[in-house]
């Protein structure tokens, strides 16, 4: 039963995410599109290029979906609204999340095409970049909450959310968030203005409508991992709990997209600069405030 | 209409009984992306509305189900519309606007007029047509020409071995490899060594890298060298000259040989020894300053010092018995990667010739861009224009004559981004030519419409960098403006002026813009061949930044021109009659400066000589890319505002 | 639900997944076959038909940033157990970790003096 509530709670979120991303693209607001959307894919020929790496060719969109779904299924919507709710949570996010890298890696490997090789091959210098940024933040929201259980960070934040208490941590989360989920501005991978799509190029028919909801999926599952850890999760007034937490996901998950169409990509030189000689120092120095604000605020 | 001719779609999917087909095609109609060709700034310089028209505009073959052509393709693009239709997945349509379909396609779906009404006609039609025959039975397949590339084998040692099949070289017996007709012609030297490595850098070929070793030799038998790096760094020495010219250890004077640590390229002594910094032994390079008799002192010199260990190498110079080189089994990384092409930081690398364009999102459609990547960087890079204007018309007399006005609406349908400025060159060397008076009447309208398509096209620029950098609020900012601002009157264009001065804030305030473009495609002042918004815009930095400033500025300054003048007006040719005589004119097209000289007879254009900003800004492409990251070679080429119809040829 | 359990049950959604995708697949295959013609299977790039092969060694010009990085992945693995215990070892776990993460840092800063940080 939660598993079903949940997976309908993504499914839907995913689909209110493909409304707006239609809307961005043609300027109407069309709930039925994205239905109609990938019907339409689902009618359209899948192309396999010749001589493929097949395994990661067809590989890379099914673990794509795998990975945000199973990220999904350890942040908790309700303290008892949650399909796992592992010891090491917050760990297990980050592992999941890691195999983003492989899945786009593989999709630009696979069709043996240059555009999206190059793709490929950029995202890996992405991951290098934003790694830490998600990696670092999160240790300082676990200091806090002296546990790695995600109810337990949830828990947490039940008097003070997590924005409040170390708001440089959440800054730079959810830029490193976007960054991994790679939307615009960081859509270094599948960039169509240098590299005609990029990883997502070869992709057609049924496999692209695959690749497209797991890239709706990743983000949704970003905007509930943001939530649990910097928003609070389901605290909130009035309302149920569950309801609180979708409102939340889906509004990082909608500034997320909404966010790339005012700003022009980033350069991938700046952007490994920027993570590393900002980023890192503030992560670090995040870590250091969030230690001594423990010992001292009892 | 209810008696529609039923349209049967050349690029219906093959049947298979399913339920679902009905609901799909449904679903299919409702969903159309098309592909624009030549790209999207045509449809708006033409203002098409796509969108409004109720087509998604998608970036690439792979996503789009239509392929809508907009306006005469020249003859050139005809192979790549065929290979960007026989690229998209079924079902898919051509929808044709405003011209004739290029003869490699197998004709058109549906064609309209290029009108806004006419397009969203044709969309219609095509939902309905696609609605009822996505699937049918015996679909046909597509072909043409340009996919049947001959296949020939060539033997890696022996170039003048070519057979049609595949085999064993008659002369050694090797196995032939294959390659596709017409790549044995390369344009220049180093070309040839790309094609080289393209041809072998897949895995499984590794032994072909000492067959192809040996054919190194052959070239230059004369010396029974084993320093492969070497034979290689003579080719592609020009490529790193530019990382060496801040080695601070290296003497300018150095003649011939050089020796380098393979950790530290700025190690550089004259003598064989060790690194100082890391221990390792120096190799022998080429020095950067080598002119032909030094090289060769080096190959002779070479001898003294062994210092590369490869094991198989000591062969002598001229009996190769070859065949037993990749024999040894084992591989090591020195083996596999000594014919490479050696990057700026001394690694070796596979570079990839790849295209971009003629039909690239991030460039105007038309443009060819072939860079050679190593990694995401780029080493060398060239533009062609695959649709360009030709310069010269003494061939005018061979066909039928063009009178005056044929020539004018030649001219500026030649020239879909800017035709004003193009009609109103033409009209004024031909009343020049004619003998006619500047007359003061004309003069302010003309101006009117020239600088009204100034803004357009400078919007229309904007679209396109909107484009590139995945900007996306730009491009529809843009384009909305763009459209609104092609045929709007004085009134119109003043009520449009907050929107217009509004942009440039807006774009100062958007984050990241700025280290995006500062400091990108740096054209220095003395550039030579600079014109319009590039020239002005080299003295304020000369970077992609100052050129989207300069245009900005003339933005408002058009603006300003507008208000104080007369109405913008169509430039009309006044009546020259049956005169003959010569005439040269000079417009300032938003691109830059272009002069149009021609020979009148009679009343008909005998001869006529172009000369356009573009066509020189295209020959600076090169300069601005090499060692550029990708994107900012992209955004280089983006921010000259190349129209490609503007290159003469 | 003990911790073999939420494995067991993040497999199955794993496989659910897949096989919910594999479904999809079979669907679209329902509807039509893809046609085989000529061209077609080529990477599309940008309107020319090219057939060169791409897989070959890529210059990852970032690879300054790469080493790095393995030095800063390594230290997160220590973090996350001295996260949890934090706040109950109190400022000697602040100390400890403030060492290991100065040293850390100034790895940084080296590789940063020695132009790691720059485009290779």
């Amino acid at each position: 039963m939660t598993v079903a509530i949940v997976l309908l709670a993504l499914l839907g979120s995913a689909w209110l995410l493909a409304v707006i991303e239609g809307w961005m693209a043609t300027g109407r607001l069309s709930p039925a599109a994205p239905l109609f959307n990938g019907l339409a894919h689902l009618g359209r020929e899948s192309i396999v290029p010749r001589s493929p790496d097949r395994v990661f060719f067809e590989a890379a969109p099914v673990l794509l979906l795998v990975v945000a779904v199973l990220g999904m299924a350890v942040l908790p919507l309700a303290p008892d609204l949650i399909i796992a709710d592992l010891g090491t949570g917050a760990l297990f996010i980050n592992a999941a999340l890691a195999y983003v890298l492989v899945a786009v890696i593989m999709a630009g490997w696979g069709p043996d095409g240059a555009y999206a090789m190059i793709g490929g091959w950029r995202f890996l210098g992405q991951l290098i970049a934003y790694s830490m940024l998600i990696v670092m933040p999160i240790t300082a929201v676990a200091m806090r909450a002296e546990s790695l259980v995600n109810t337990a960070i949830v828990g947490s934040q039940s008097s003070l959310w997590n924005i409040v208490y170390q708001p440089l941590g959440f800054v730079l989360f959810f830029i490193a968030a976007m960054a991994l989920a790679f939307r615009a501005p960081f859509d270094l991978p599948t960039a169509e203005g240098e590299l005609g799509g990029g990883v997502d190029a070869e992709y057609t028919g049924v496999r692209l409508a695959v690749l497209r909801l797991a890239r709706l999926t990743l983000v949704v599952t970003l905007a509930s991992a943001t939530t649990v850890f910097y928003l609070g999760g389901w605290h909130g007034p009035l309302l149920p709990p569950w309801a609180w937490s979708l409102i939340k996901t889906l509004a990082v998950a909608v500034s997320m997209l909404l966010v790339g169409r005012y700003l022009p990509r980033i350069r991938e030189a700046d952007l490994m600069r920027w993570c590393w000689i900002m980023g890192i120092p503030l992560a670090l120095v995040n870590i250091i405030i969030v230690g001594l604000l423990i010992l001292v605020v009892p | 209409m209810s008696s529609d001719p039923a349209i049967n779609l050349t690029g219906a999917r093959q049947k298979r009984y399913s339920v679902l087909q009905k609901l799909v095609s449904r679903a299919l109609a409702r969903n159309l992306s098309c592909l624009i060709v030549p790209g999207p700034e045509v449809a708006l310089a033409h203002g098409l509305d796509v969108t409004a028209a109720g087509l998604r505009i998608a970036t690439t073959p792979r996503d789009a189900s239509v392929l809508l052509i907009v306006g005469d393709l020249p003859g050139k693009m005809g192979d790549a519309v065929a290979v960007l239709y026989a690229q998209m997945p079924r079902p898919r349509a051509i929808l044709m606007v405003g011209g004739q379909t290029p003869s490699t396609l197998s004709g058109d779906d549906i064609s309209s007029d290029l009108s806004q009404e006419d397009l969203t006609e044709a969309v219609g039609q095509l939902k309905r047509a696609l609605a009822d025959g996505a699937f049918t039975d015996s679909p046909e397949d597509f072909d043409a020409s340009v996919m049947h590339a001959r296949i020939e084998y060539v033997c890696p040692m022996h170039p003048e071995v070519v057979e049609d099949e595949p085999g064993s070289c008659p002369k050694c017996g090797m196995d032939l490899v294959a390659r596709e007709a017409g790549e044995s012609t390369p344009e220049g030297g180093s070309d040839h060594e790309h094609h080289e490595d393209h041809e072998h850098h897949g895995h499984e070929h590794e032994h072909c890298h000492d067959q192809e070793h040996q054919s190194h030799h052959e070239h230059q038998s004369h010396h029974g060298h084993h320093e492969h790096h070497d034979g290689h760094d003579q080719d592609h020495g020009h490529d790193h000259d530019h990382n060496n010219e801040h080695q601070p250890e290296h003497a300018p004077e150095n003649a011939g040989t050089e020796y380098t640590c393979p950790m530290h390229p700025e190690i550089v002594r004259d003598e064989p020894g060790s690194c100082p910094k890391c221990g390792m032994d120096l190799v022998v390079r080429e020095s950067d300053d080598h002119s032909e008799h030094e090289h060769s002192g080096h190959d002779h010199g070479e001898h003294d010092h062994g210092e590369h260990d490869h094991g198989e190498h000591d062969h002598g110079g001229h009996d190769h018995e070859g065949h037993d080189h990749g024999s040894s089994g084992f591989m090591s990384m020195i083996e596999v990667t000594k014919d490479l092409p050696r990057s700026a930081d001394g690694l070796q690398m596979d570079w990839l010739e790849v295209p971009f364009g003629p039909v690239f999102p991030g460039l105007p459609g038309g443009l060819k861009l072939t860079l050679t990547l190593d990694g995401d960087g780029v080493t060398e890079g060239q533009a062609i224009s695959l649709v360009g204007v030709t310069s010269k018309g003494d061939n005018v007399e061979e066909s039928e004559e063009m009178d005056a006005e044929t020539f004018i609406a030649y001219l500026s349908a030649a020239i879909p981004l800017a035709p004003v400025s193009y009609r109103l060159l033409a009209c004024l060397a031909i009343e020049q030519a004619a003998g006619l008076e500047d007359d003061s009447a004309n003069a302010g309208a003309r101006t009117g419409a020239l600088e009204r398509e100034r803004i357009a096209s400078h919007l229309g620029w904007l679209a396109q960098l909107g484009r590139q950098l995945g900007f996306a609020w730009l491009t529809q900012r843009a384009s909305t403006l763009q459209l609104q601002v092609r045929e709007a009157n004085r009134d119109s264009l003043a009520a449009l002026e907050p929107a217009l001065r509004t942009l440039g804030t807006r774009l100062e305030r958007t984050p990241l813009l700025k280290s995006r473009l500062m400091g990108v495609g740096i054209l220095p002042t003395e550039s030579s061949g600079l014109r319009g918004p590039v020239a002005s815009a080299a003295n304020e930095g000369g970077d992609a930044w100052a050129r989207l400033w300069q245009r900005l500025a003339e933005i408002s300054a058009s603006l300003d021109l507008i208000k104080s003048g007369a109405e913008p007006e169509l430039p009309v040719l006044r009546d020259v009659g049956d005169v003959s005589g010569t005439g040269e004119a000079t417009v300032d097209t938003p691109r830059g400066e272009a002069r149009l000289s021609l020979k009148l007879e009679r009343g008909h254009v005998k001869s006529y000589e172009l000369d356009t900003a573009c066509s020189h800004h295209i020959g600076l492409v090169p300069k601005l890319v090499e060692g550029q990251e990708l994107g900012d070679a992209l955004l280089a080429v983006g921010s000259l505002d190349l129209s490609p119809w503007e290159v003469t040829s | 639900m003990n911790a073999t359990q939420q494995y067991v049950l993040l497999l199955g959604l794993a496989l659910g997944t897949v096989g919910m995708v594999l479904s999809l697949y079979s669907l679209s295959r329902a509807i039509g076959p893809t046609r085989g013609e000529p061209g077609k299977d080529v990477p599309a790039s940008s309107g020319v038909l090219s057939r060169d092969p791409v897989w070959g060694r890529y210059h990852a010009r970032y690879y300054g940033y790469a080493l790095l990085f393995l030095a800063f992945d390594m230290e997160m693995a220590f973090m996350y157990p001295w996260a949890v215990v934090y706040k109950e070892v109190g400022m000697v776990a602040l100390l400890d970790m403030g060492v290991f993460l100065a040293i850390l840092f100034l790895g940084l800063l080296y590789g940063w003096s020695q132009g790691a940080f720059r485009r290779q």
